[in-house]
């Protein structure tokens, strides 16, 4: 017979009817496979809006800027458009200043302080933007929602009022489609920018250019000297946007001017020039380690969906034999039947691909506010409410199905195409025992061995200094693999210490003898659940040392009594601030002991963002008890005399920068690049960016903005914190002031939060394990039906051979428990010294959950045992397999 | 043939099933005494594994009645009919079906552990068994390690260690050689004299069916002469 027309035939005549004649236990292989697809389209549709959000906000006014000027560190001064204007002459180009900052409505009795909304606002020279949609096309939009706001509160349109008495009368905003329905009628906008509340009313609909993406529902417009006030960046812009006019040899222009820009930018001294596509890049840089490390988490359930499709397909290829081993005597190639189980795996996985990709699409609707709130915490602000359906990513989705599917049907197609059929047509001959590549203890001493190699080796680093683990996780694996393999070989171990129990019980001696010698398929169910368990424990264990280490270091960093910053400051991006007069009044309080000012600034160093923060650092050494990775030799760098040209540095700065101690590096600040010297290294968990701290008269001095990011206050003995914060918070509104109790609170709830999806991720894979064990079961007891029937004769009622299943059953989950703790040790030092540290530069200390790992464990085996017991009672009913 | 004794432990009145159209059984009635052999004959297909299954409570007749000693079991619940079978009947099958992963002795002692017979009187009666069979040095042997013959008699001891009131053999030579089956049949005539128990034997062998008393015919489901 030619391969192909066996392969079709064995596809029609045998895997299908299969297939029909027992349409659950399909159906369920193809559940499983559709959720561990699932989750990872769920996850990278999520990661994918989160990115996605970061779009360069003035594209959906202007279409896509040419290219973007912006000062390294700090604000251009408003007096280098005339300077550019006259730099460029006549040429067709259309500059756009752009003031940028973020705003958050006012927070709500019981609401929390961070997590809310945040609002990017951009001031933008509206009278250029009308010309420019006017020429593009668009400029009627900016009166769109004027028009329709009046037909919905029953106001008449009045033809007079528009676009220039909005422009002069004073700060008007211009909101996104989103939020105008969000809002309905409502005619103004409660916002606190920096420390003051405003009722800001709305102008209008954003106008949206010519094949330009909608406005994202957080961003809101401004004129730009409107926001240049209400930011408190009088005189500044934050960067100036070009747009090259079309015609005849655009880009040559466009490189022309490019190159003008530079020079006059005197090669990133003045102005780094830019543009919006390497703006996205940078965002997806600083956010690839994250986005990498979650999809990772993702692949669990599809893991541990991997083993459930190798253990069906390997039970069918025992349950099948007679009928290979029939079609290879009437001469069916070993190739064919290879190919025809390969190809029912494919089916299998374009089945649950398929299924996958819907549910996965559905899933990140959940997923994505997940992902928003962590990228918002650690890394700059976004708001996502939804994720697009792609078509590439439904194909990758299948395909990751389909691959799964016949990386799992590998074997199992081997095993099929190699049962020779003198051996298999012998009535009753020794049953298969299946998954026979589970009991090489070579192969799994071998992965482990592998793993340890691989945990040795550094991660990858892309360009930003972004870094992936990728031999971290290639370790992760590999143990998770080989242990999987080896822990089958507890069973016999834990049979044989249950022996009182077989002299006691002829249910326990039955259920244990199955054991002493167990399957192929036990040890599978064995290696499936241990994965689940070994990477949920693993898990657990990561975020009870990443929480142990932040309480430490919360503990040790938090001393102050009062900590107050902008009502409005809400990502790690925040550019909300307190101004001066307001912050030297506070401190000047006569409850205040001491105050500490964090003046903060976003920079580009070599090409990539990061803060610059600045502090007293007399009051760090004497006030707060930095938890150091490397500690200063010397007490120069606490000392305003001589602390000039002194820096320290946050861990994650040193590992995405390589910089340690006594290390150099080159500032740039508007007073001109600075040399910094590295006196020490400190344990931070606030941003993944990473920070550099220095003494802030310096930053003062250079950034000429005494503005603070923060306030901590120390207070006299005696003092009522909680009745000072009430009487701050009552003379300035548009402040967050916490207690030194309630913040170390907020942090936690905000870590907790970001691990959230996490928990989800792990129950699932739980979850499919113990689906896992009941079809192991299932297949095991349909393989045993022969003895059920004796069992039976013998005179076992239902009920024992149920209870025989779920000792048996219970001792698969106890054995995999066991396994999976051990593993999870292991993967938990791997999680937290080396990918972890790979990844975000964090060193933390050890905790094990044991509670947690304790009620997992009993979950497990409990969970198991009554499965199994179910599986049992449904065993106990099987018909006979026996012939007149 | 031996004489038959009087005590009446299975009585069969009017029993019939159907699976589907197809009616297996039909109105088949007959009486089985302590210590009495009966055979159960028929060409294939006649309904002899179906009659044994629902005399030994693995499958209900449609219609009808079984009653083993004095107990109708055709009414019995599932777990009841789990008790009866492991307090009152023995099973022998054509395959031996031997638990795999229990050895010689485990699968004798099982039905005695079902009971909650003391380990000592289990280890006692299992010994005693075994050395009955013959089979005393195979003891710690598991089934794939026995020849087919071996398992039998492994089979047949344990189908009578707990005493059972009536041993079920379904073509209990059937998968063994002529010696080995002439042993099994002697064995089996031998223990069933020794403990008076009575036995129902399906089997095609003419062999078999001369060592019992009284034989059973079935065609198309009906007892016919």
């Amino acid at each position: 017979m030619r391969p192909t027309s066996a392969v079709s035939l064995l596809l029609t005549r045998f895997a299908l009817r299969h297939a029909r004649q027992a349409p659950r236990q399909t159906a369920l292989l193809a559940g499983i496979l559709a959720l561990g697809v699932a989750v990872f389209v769920a996850v990278r549709l999520a990661n994918q809006a989160a990115v996605a959000s970061f779009t360069h906000f003035t594209d959906t006014l202007t279409g896509q800027s040419d290219w973007i000027i912006q000062p390294a560190a700090g604000t251009l001064p408003e007096s280098v458009l005339g300077e550019l204007r006259a730099e460029l002459g006549p040429q067709p180009v259309h500059l756009f200043p752009v003031v940028e900052t973020t705003a958050s409505r006012p927070r709500r009795a019981g609401e929390p302080a961070m997590g809310r909304t945040t609002f990017t606002l951009l001031g933008v020279d509206l009278i250029a933007l009308a010309n420019l949609a006017r020429q593009q096309g668009t400029g009627e939009n900016l009166f769109a929602r004027r028009t329709e706001g009046a037909a919905a509160t029953g106001r008449a349109p009045d033809p007079n009022r528009g676009f220039w008495t909005d422009f002069r009368s004073g700060p008007r905003l211009w909101i996104s489609h989103a939020l105008t329905t969000e809002l309905g009628a409502a005619t103004s906008l409660d916002l606190v920018i920096n420390e003051t509340p405003h009722a800001l009313p709305i102008a209008g609909e954003i106008p949206t250019a010519k094949d330009a993406p909608r406005a994202p529902p957080s961003l809101i417009l401004l004129d730009l000297p409107q926001l240049q006030v209400l930011a408190g960046k009088p005189g500044r812009i934050d960067r100036v946007e070009f747009i090259v006019e079309p015609g005849p040899r655009l880009d040559e222009r466009r490189e022309t001017l490019r190159a003008r820009l530079t020079e006059l930018g005197r090669n990133g001294e003045r102005w780094i020039v830019t543009s919006p596509g390497a703006k996205r890049d940078t965002a997806e840089t600083m956010t690839r380690a994250f986005r990498l490390n979650l999809t990772v988490l993702s692949l669990i359930a599809l893991l541990v969906g991997l083993y459930l499709i190798f253990q069906a397909l390997d039970g069918a290829v025992v349950r099948r034999r007679n009928e290979i081993a029939i079609l290879r005597s009437l001469g069916v190639e070993e190739r064919a039947i290879r190919r025809a189980w390969l190809a029912e795996a494919a089916l299998l996985g374009a089945i649950g691909g398929a299924l996958g990709v819907l549910l996965g699409w559905a899933g990140a609707q959940f997923s994505v506010r997940a992902v928003g709130q962590t990228v918002n915490a650690l890394y700059y602000a976004t708001t996502v409410a939804s994720a697009t359906p792609s078509l590439l990513e439904a194909l990758l989705g299948v395909a990751l199905g389909i691959g799964a599917s016949l990386i799992a049907g590998w074997w199992p197609a081997r095993e099929a195409a190699r049962t020779p059929p003198a051996q298999v047509l012998v009535r009753h001959a020794a049953p298969a025992p299946g998954a026979a590549v589970m009991r090489h203890a070579w192969l799994g001493t071998a992965l482990v061995a592998l793993g340890v190699a691989c945990a040795l080796l550094p991660p990858l680093r892309f360009a930003g200094g972004s870094r992936f683990p990728l031999a971290g996780y290639a370790a992760a694996f590999l143990w998770i693999f080989g242990g999987g393999m080896l822990c089958g070989f507890m069973l016999p171990w834990l049979a044989r210490a249950g022996r009182a129990f077989r002299n006691r019980s002829a249910v326990a001696r039955v259920a244990l003898s199955h054991l002493t010698n167990p399957s192929g398929r036990h040890r599978l169910a064995v290696a499936a659940l241990l994965c689940a368990i070994g990477m949920t424990a693993g898990m657990a264990i990561l975020v009870a040392s990443f929480e142990h280490t932040v309480q430490g270091w919360v503990r040790r960093s938090l001393q102050s009594d009062l900590y107050l910053s902008s009502n409005a400051a809400q990502s790690a991006s925040s550019q909300n601030r307190i101004s001066p007069a307001t912050w030297r009044a506070i401190a000047a309080h006569p409850a205040v002991e001491a105050a500490s000012v964090l003046a903060a600034f976003t920079l580009q160093l070599d090409g990539t963002p990061t803060m610059l923060t600045g502090t007293d650092l007399r009051l760090v050494r004497t006030r707060s008890d930095l938890p150091w990775v490397e500690a200063p030799r010397d007490e120069a760098v606490f000392d305003p005399a001589r602390n000039a040209g002194l820096a320290l540095a946050s861990e994650s700065f040193s590992a995405r920068f390589r910089k340690g101690r006594g290390d150099t590096l080159q500032l740039p600040t508007p007073a001109g690049t600075k040399t910094l010297t590295l006196a020490g290294i400190y344990a931070d968990y606030g941003n993944e960016r990473g920070s550099l701290l220095i003494d802030r008269s310096h930053v003062v001095a250079w950034f000429g903005d005494d503005q603070a990011a923060n306030l901590s206050l120390f207070l006299r003995p005696g003092t009522d914190a909680d009745a000072l914060r009430a009487e701050l918070l009552a003379r300035h509104p548009g402040l967050v002031i916490y207690t030194n109790a309630t913040l170390r609170a907020e942090i936690l709830r905000i870590f907790r939060q970001t691990f959230s999806i996490t928990y989800a991720l792990e129950v699932i894979g739980v979850a499919v394990a113990v689906i896992g064990l009941a079809l192991t079961l299932v297949s095991v007891l349909l393989d045993r039906r022969d003895e059920l029937t004796t069992l039976r004769a013998l005179g076992f009622s239902r009920s024992e051979i149920a209870r025989a299943t779920a000792i048996e059953g219970s001792i698969v989950a106890a054995c995999a428990v066991t396994g999976g703790l051990l593993l999870s040790l292991a993967l938990g030092w791997l999680l937290i010294h080396v990918i972890n540290k790979q990844s975000f530069g964090w060193t933390l200390g050890f905790a094990l959950p044991v509670g947690q790992l304790a009620a997992l464990a009993v979950t497990v085996v409990v969970t198991g045992g009554i499965v199994s017991y179910a599986v049992g009672r449904w065993g106990a009913h099987l018909p006979a397999d026996r012939e007149e | 043939m031996a004489s038959a004794p009087a005590q009446v432990v299975l009585d069969v009145v009017s029993v019939s099933k159907s699976y589907g159209a197809r009616r297996v059984l039909d109105d088949v009635s007959f009486q089985v005494s302590a210590g009495q052999r009966v055979a159960l004959t028929g060409p294939s297909g006649s309904g002899k594994t179906t009659l044994l299954n629902c005399l030994g409570g693995i499958d209900r007749p449609d219609t009808g009645s079984l009653t083993l000693n004095g107990q109708r079991i055709d009414q019995l619940d599932s777990d009841a009919l789990a008790r009866l079978r492991r307090e009152r009947v023995g099973t022998v099958f054509q395959f031996f079906h031997l638990l795999p992963t229990l050895s010689a002795a485990e699968n004798v002692e099982l039905p005695l552990q079902l009971l909650g017979v003391p380990a000592a009187e289990r280890h006692e009666r299992v010994s005693a068994l075994l050395a009955r069979v013959g089979l005393t040095a195979r003891a710690a042997a598991f089934p794939g390690q026995l020849s087919g013959g071996e398992q039998q008699r492994i089979a047949i001891a344990r189908a009578l260690v707990h005493h059972p009131a009536l041993i079920l053999a379904d073509e209990p030579t059937g998968n063994l050689d002529s010696v080995s089956g002439e042993n099994i049949l002697r064995l089996l005539r031998e223990l069933t004299d020794e403990t008076h128990t009575a036995l129902v034997l399906v089997t095609h062998s003419e062999e078999a069916a001369a060592i019992c008393h009284e034989r059973v015919h079935l065609r198309d489901g009906r007892i016919t002469p």
